[in-house]
């Protein structure tokens, strides 16, 4: 009896002291953060004839340039299922694909594309999902699919299919040079002539809807601020002033717009309700105060002023009607552009005699220089925050290029014709 | 069948036979299990209870000797001391002894080896022999845990960096993030199953940090660990993502 006592207590104790051990806990605090696989299999095609558009080519343009993914060649595909029965998990793990994408597409007066993702790895359904709009539209269509698959896996709503402002400059000998402002899609395609002068157009902006657009245009041999409906094409002007008229900038409410105008003297930062017109003037200086933006929450404005000697960038508070410098790092900071978290601010920075793209994390004040090319200008971060647009110089010409936030992916945009400059990345165009 | 036509004419001289045997036979068991019995008793108070067993026993027998009982017991042993060793001093000894001291130990070694006194010189020798043998075997199960939980360590490392290589964060990610995974292992060091423990909150963080290992699919340098020291560390272990070189 003693005996068996003896073995309970021992079994008992080791037991207790088996459910007590510790697991081993390894801890992982670095990545490489290597692009992830996927594959985006063409599409099946459910019509007459053959399909209008390569959804699954567009959609695998987007995840590529987005620089998080890296898209499976088609010809390195062992299979081109459109059917989850015909998933076959071990054909796409050979390839070291981590993710799938399979899709219908049918036309039954409206295009319908149906696509489902899936983990190879651990072999399930991540997400599935329907789009349905205009056949012209397709493109588009495409894009959601594409913000859908980006924010399942990244975690990130996906800005893809939103659309860009820029302004093109055809050089024509003999002084006849004629300025266009285009609309496209965010990668480049589709794009639609707006407005085209013999006479300077500048500075596009976008309503915080995206339904309207805001640029200057000297049309009138000098420089007025103008208004856009896209879906309608009315047009209004809204200033006329003498001197500057200049760097429209639309509330986050869109009731108000700031700008510069010069009327009074020095350029300086206005507000104009777009209801009644009334314009308050916000900065008072005899320094160059310009390009104003708007932070997020629409309390403060952050502005360029050289009253310190230098192009810096500065912060005015509505509600309190101070101004704080906001840069210090260097001697040029200018054509500051906030993200809608609040907390980056991409600029012009000048560093070694060259024109950067920089990023200033509001939070930790710190300054990242983003690109390496020189004489880039005119940054304009896209709504979800992950990629900045900016003009560049590339082979003497004018062009249009994108750099991750976190500068570790850089792509340009297809030539256009003459030289473009000045990008305005729409916010997200509804849902 | 052939045996019953054997059996008939050869049964009764089986019959006497076995009984013979089985009178004789069990005379011997009863012999035997009467003399085993003692031996065996002997033989489990000497080896088969761990010395706290022994100890609790011989505690028992030391409180009841003062008193009528030890008396016969201790006679035999009685008798050969004063024949080996001088007079005077042996009966205070084991008087003293078994009271004041650890009593386990004088007595033991005196019912092992009854015949042959030990001198105290002799037995601090063998006290002493016994604690550097005791010493180096505690310093030599030492050394074997630790060999075996530097193994470990170099083989978690190994972990480590084969998942650290194949983690890519989303950009949703954040410094300070933490994703606790559960990992289970078999023998060949393939992943046999991986499951969250700990959300971060994020699902595209938590998917990464289980792709990574995922991608990772097996870790077969385990197979060089011993299978206990497998078993022990990382028959099933955990992972802890918790991103530290992200710009924030």
């Amino acid at each position: 009896m003693k005996w068996l006592t003896v073995l309970a207590l021992k079994l008992a104790l080791l037991m207790i002291s088996l459910g007590a051990r510790a697991e081993l806990t390894i801890e992982i605090t670095q990545g490489m953060d290597n692009p992830t696989a996927i594959a985006v299999v063409p599409f099946a095609w459910q019509g007459p004839g053959s399909a209008p558009t390569d959804i699954a080519s567009v959609i695998d343009g987007d995840l590529n340039r987005s620089g998080q993914f890296l898209p499976v060649s088609r010809s390195d595909m062992l299979g081109l299922p459109s059917v989850q029965s015909e998933v076959y998990y071990r054909d796409w793990r050979a390839i070291d694909t981590e993710y799938l994408v399979i899709g219908r597409v049918s036309v039954a007066g409206q295009m319908r594309i149906e696509y489902e993702l899936f983990d190879v790895l651990r072999q399930n359904k991540v997400h599935a999902g329907v789009v349905t709009g205009a056949v012209s539209e397709a493109r588009m269509l495409a894009h959601q699919v594409s913000d859908a698959i980006y924010e399942k896996l990244t975690g990130i709503r996906g800005a893809f299919a939103t659309r860009l402002l820029y302004v093109s400059v055809t050089r024509v000998p003999g002084g006849n040079d004629y300025f266009r402002l285009t609309l496209a899609d965010s990668d480049g395609a589709r794009p639609i002539v707006l407005l085209e002068s013999r006479e300077p157009v500048m500075g596009p902006t976008w309503s915080p809807d995206g339904r309207q657009i805001a640029y200057v245009s000297f049309e009138s041999s000098r420089p007025a601020i103008y208004r856009q409906d896209l879906a309608t094409g009315q047009r209004e002007q809204l200033t006329n002033f003498k001197g500057l008229n200049s760097s429209p900038s639309w509330s986050p409410d869109g009731n108000t717009m700031a700008m510069v105008l010069s009327k009074d003297g020095s350029p300086d930062i206005y507000l104009m309700n777009l209801a009644s017109k009334q314009l308050t003037r916000v900065t008072r200086h005899y320094a160059i105060d310009t390009e104003p933006a708007w932070m997020p929450d629409g309390k403060s404005l952050l502005f360029t002023s050289d009253r310190g000697g230098r192009p810096q960038i500065y912060r005015y508070s509505l509600s309190s009607g101070n101004t704080e410098r906001v840069t210090f790092e260097g001697t040029y900071n200018a054509r500051a552009r906030v993200a809608q978290d609040g907390r980056n601010v991409v600029m012009v920075h000048q560093q070694n005699g060259s024109f950067h793209i920089a990023l200033l994390d509001l939070v930790s004040d710190r300054l990242h220089v983003l690109t390496a090319t020189e004489l880039d200008e005119s940054p304009s971060i896209a709504p979800n925050g992950s990629m900045v647009l900016y003009a560049t110089k590339y082979a003497e010409q004018g062009i249009l290029a994108a750099v991750s936030v976190d500068g570790g992916v850089k792509f340009r945009l297809p030539a256009r014709e003459g030289d473009v400059r000045e990008p305005a990345w729409s916010p997200y165009m509804g849902r | 069948m052939s045996a019953s036509i054997y059996a008939k004419p050869t049964a009764p001289r089986i019959i006497l036979r076995p009984a013979l045997v089985s009178v004789l036979l069990h005379v011997l068991i009863i012999y035997l299990m009467t003399v085993n019995w003692s031996e065996s008793e002997r033989e489990i108070v000497r080896t088969k209870p761990a010395p706290k067993v022994i100890n609790a026993r011989l505690v028992d027998v030391s409180e009841f000797r003062p008193k009528p009982k030890p008396k016969p017991k201790a006679a035999p042993k009685a008798k050969t001391k004063p024949v080996v060793k001088a007079k005077p001093k042996p009966k205070p000894k084991p008087v003293v002894k078994p009271k004041a001291a650890p009593k386990p130990k004088p007595v033991v070694k005196e019912q092992a080896k009854p015949e042959p006194r030990i001198t105290e010189q002799e037995l601090a020798a063998i006290a002493r022999a016994d604690l550097a043998r005791a010493v180096a075997e505690e310093e030599q199960a030492a050394e074997a845990t630790a060999t075996a939980a530097e193994m470990a360590a170099s083989y978690a490392s190994l972990i480590q960096q084969t998942v650290i290589s194949r983690w890519s964060r989303p950009p949703s990610a954040r410094n300070g993030m933490e994703a606790l995974l559960a990992i289970q292992l078999i023998p060949t060091g393939e992943v046999v199953s991986v499951s969250v423990l700990k959300s971060s909150g994020n699902t595209a963080f938590d998917r990464s940090a289980i792709n990574a290992v995922e991608k990772a699919g097996s870790f077969p340098e385990l197979q060089k660990l011993p299978p206990g020291e497998f078993e022990k560390t990382f028959r099933r272990f955990r992972l802890l993502f918790r991103p530290e070189d992200l710009r924030y």
